[in-house]
């Protein structure tokens, strides 16, 4: 499968994020395009869920420069909600809303930041259950889910808002094995209809055959980039073969 | 098939032996135990063979109705139709109670309407009962129909339901005040009681919330005043706020429309609601507390508004943990509501201590005053605890 990249959606520039005195972002520099999937990999603590936190501002930077979309993040509450309604994230805890049935998780945002009718956002729900293939469980509430079902919930709720981006923070890092690979189909086929993704996954099976492009963070900083082919053949930092041969 | 258990007498005998007198120390408990059950049974026997009622019989309407006067007692009747009938289809259409829950609501109505049964009553009693039952097969009958058939007759039922609630307090205000109704300060006996604790749940409660909610923000201003509210009112006792109250904030209210002449029964109501809302609002950032830093995160995410986020994620997840402690925290303001008699009120409490003074062939006779004060206020705070628990029955559907 070949599949056209397009223009620049997400640029970070030397960005910068402090907890306290530890600094869990010492400067990153990184391009995402349009249509591409980059799988962020690294061991952990090494600010890789950090980063993608930053770019929906879930984590604010202290200092650099983020822009998704043309819009750059910054304290401005207008432009974080632009980037926001641009970007879906899904969560290695689902984070789903234990309250509220399935069907109610996905349509509430559609209803109460998009403004459509109650009917519009069902339809949009169910159409997106369909998609990650768990319709029947619509009027359920998601403690009566599987894991692996609660978690293509989540990835349909973040849909549901038609984000340009999709974040992944280790979706089935939680998940027991058997039921990471019904998660990591669902990725697979957004990664196909042309979804811009970027992953924190430890799923080498699946970055490999998905990722365009992988960036390699350690220490707060990314030591390497490239395609899937390059790190598995021959990545050139030591840092990056130690720890591939550690996960591999 | 289920089969009876079957029962081998030396099975019990040896648990019995086992359990009372296994050892010298439970030897010694089951002697100590039955020897202190017997004696308070049997003292309360005693008390009850000798007790005398008349002196609550000849003070019915003080104790529920306290100083109101006597040619406005029918305005106890509509308060009592109207709430029987918003309880009893309120219990209809959400409750699914058990037959001998149903018995245990009806003991409830019928220990007060025993205590309280006048004979000169009986048409406005049985009005009462009347429209307490069929409130309550109505509503049973329209939650029937619309399961049979897909009809939104039990929503439409539940909404007007609870709009009736919310405005149930206005209501009991226009009955009490209609037509020159006697002064607030006549107000008393169990109505008082009851009036001023809805006041101050219904009050006490959203304000509760912005308090916490507030306590909660990482704004140092809004933060700080919150706090600094929450902490001075539970800082003080409340006889304290009621004496402030009743002496200093007339003081500060302006001289408009003479409200700075304000009942005392609406001064105690305001302190009450302050009073709660304090205590309610710890209990509900208690709550707030407990729910994971990713509910948040996913609701940011999905680009909520922070009012959204609060009203349809947060609170309602925050409120459900802390159920029990809130109708806890109710019970325990229903029952502070007593402590008005220091403003000059006779609340109901305040009227079984005082009928027993009236006439001397009543000295001596506080016991019997007091146990159907203390078996009214008992009744409230039951039912209170048991609607807790059915509450939090019906919203364990989606618990984690």
């Amino acid at each position: 499968m070949k599949k056209k990249i397009g223009k620049e959606i997400i640029s970070a520039e030397n960005v910068v994020k402090k907890f306290g005195e530890f600094e869990a972002l010492k400067g990153i520099t990184a391009k995402i395009f349009e249509k591409e999937v980059v799988v962020v990999l690294g061991p952990s603590g090494s600010g890789k869920s950090t980063f993608i936190r930053t770019i929906n501002r879930l984590e604010p930077h202290n200092s650099g420069k983020i822009v998704v979309d043309g819009v750059e993040i910054n304290d401005d509450v207008k432009n974080l909600q632009k980037v926001r309604s641009n970007v879906g994230m899904v969560f290695q805890q689902f984070n789903l809303f234990p309250h509220l049935s399935v069907l109610r998780n996905i349509t509430l945002a559609p209803q109460k930041v998009k403004g459509l009718s109650r009917v519009e956002a069902n339809d949009v729900a169910m159409s997106l259950l369909e998609r990650v293939g768990i319709p029947e469980q619509a009027e359920k509430f998601p403690s009566q889910l599987s894991g692996g079902q609660q978690q293509r919930v989540a990835i349909a709720r973040a849909l549901a808002m038609q984000p340009k981006i999709m974040l992944f923070d280790e979706p089935t890092s939680a998940l027991d094995p058997e039921m990471i690979k019904e998660v990591l189909e669902v990725m697979t086929e957004l990664a196909e209809s042309g979804m811009t993704m970027i992953c924190v996954t430890h799923e080498m099976g699946f970055a490999r055959s998905v990722a365009d492009r992988f960036l390699f963070f350690d220490e707060g900083l990314i030591v390497e980039e490239g395609t899937p082919e390059h790190f598995f053949k021959n990545p050139k930092e030591e840092r990056t073969k130690l720890f591939l041969s550690q996960i591999l | 098939m289920m089969t009876m258990p079957k029962i081998n007498i030396n099975e019990i005998k040896n648990w019995t032996i086992n359990n009372f007198f296994g050892s010298k120390l439970n030897l010694l408990l089951t002697i100590f135990s039955t020897l202190f059950i017997v004696y308070i049974i049997s003292s309360f026997i005693s008390f009850l063979s000798s007790a005398e009622w008349e002196v609550v019989a000849l003070n019915k309407r003080l104790l529920l109705l306290g100083r109101l006067p006597a040619e406005d007692t029918w305005r106890a009747w509509p308060i009592l139709w109207l709430f029987s009938s918003i309880l009893c289809s309120s219990i209809g259409a959400w409750g699914n109670p058990k037959k001998s829950e149903l018995l245990f609501i009806l003991l409830a109505f019928l220990m007060p309407a025993a205590i309280f049964f006048s004979m000169s009553y009986i048409v406005h009693i049985s009005i009462t009962i009347i429209i307490g039952v069929g409130s309550y097969f109505s509503s049973r009958i329209i939650k029937k129909i619309s399961a049979i058939k897909v009809v939104m007759y039990l929503d439409t039922l539940k909404k007007i339901l609870i709009s009736l609630w919310i405005l149930l307090i206005p209501l009991v205000f226009i009955v009490l005040l209609i037509g020159g109704g006697p002064k607030p300060n006549l107000w008393g006996g169990f109505l008082l009681n009851i009036l001023l604790a809805s006041v101050a749940v219904v009050a006490g409660f959203p304000l509760g919330i912005l308090m916490a909610i507030g306590r909660s923000t990482k704004l140092p201003v809004i933060k700080t005043a919150c706090t600094l509210y929450i902490e001075t009112i539970r800082g003080a006792p409340l006889v304290a706020w009621l004496l402030l109250a009743w002496f200093v904030l007339p003081k500060f209210l302006p001289n408009f429309y003479g409200l700075s002449e304000i009942s005392v029964v609406i001064r105690a109501m305001i302190v009450l609601s302050f009073f709660a809302s304090a205590y309610i609002a710890e209990v509900i950032r208690g709550g707030l507390q407990s729910i994971p830093k990713g509910q948040l995160e996913a609701a940011d995410a999905l680009n909520l508004s922070y009012f959204n986020k609060m009203r349809i994620i947060i609170l309602p997840q925050a409120i459900k943990v802390v159920i029990p402690a809130i109708v806890s925290t109710f019970i325990g303001i229903f029952k502070d509501t007593s402590l008005v008699f220091i403003l000059a009120l006779t609340d109901l409490l305040q009227v079984g201590r005082i009928i027993p003074e009236q006439d001397p062939k009543f000295f001596g006779k506080q016991i019997e005053a007091l146990l159907v004060v203390a078996s009214l206020f008992w009744i409230v705070s039951v039912a209170l605890s048991n609607l807790s628990s059915k509450i939090e029955k019906n919203l364990g559907i989606g618990t984690r």
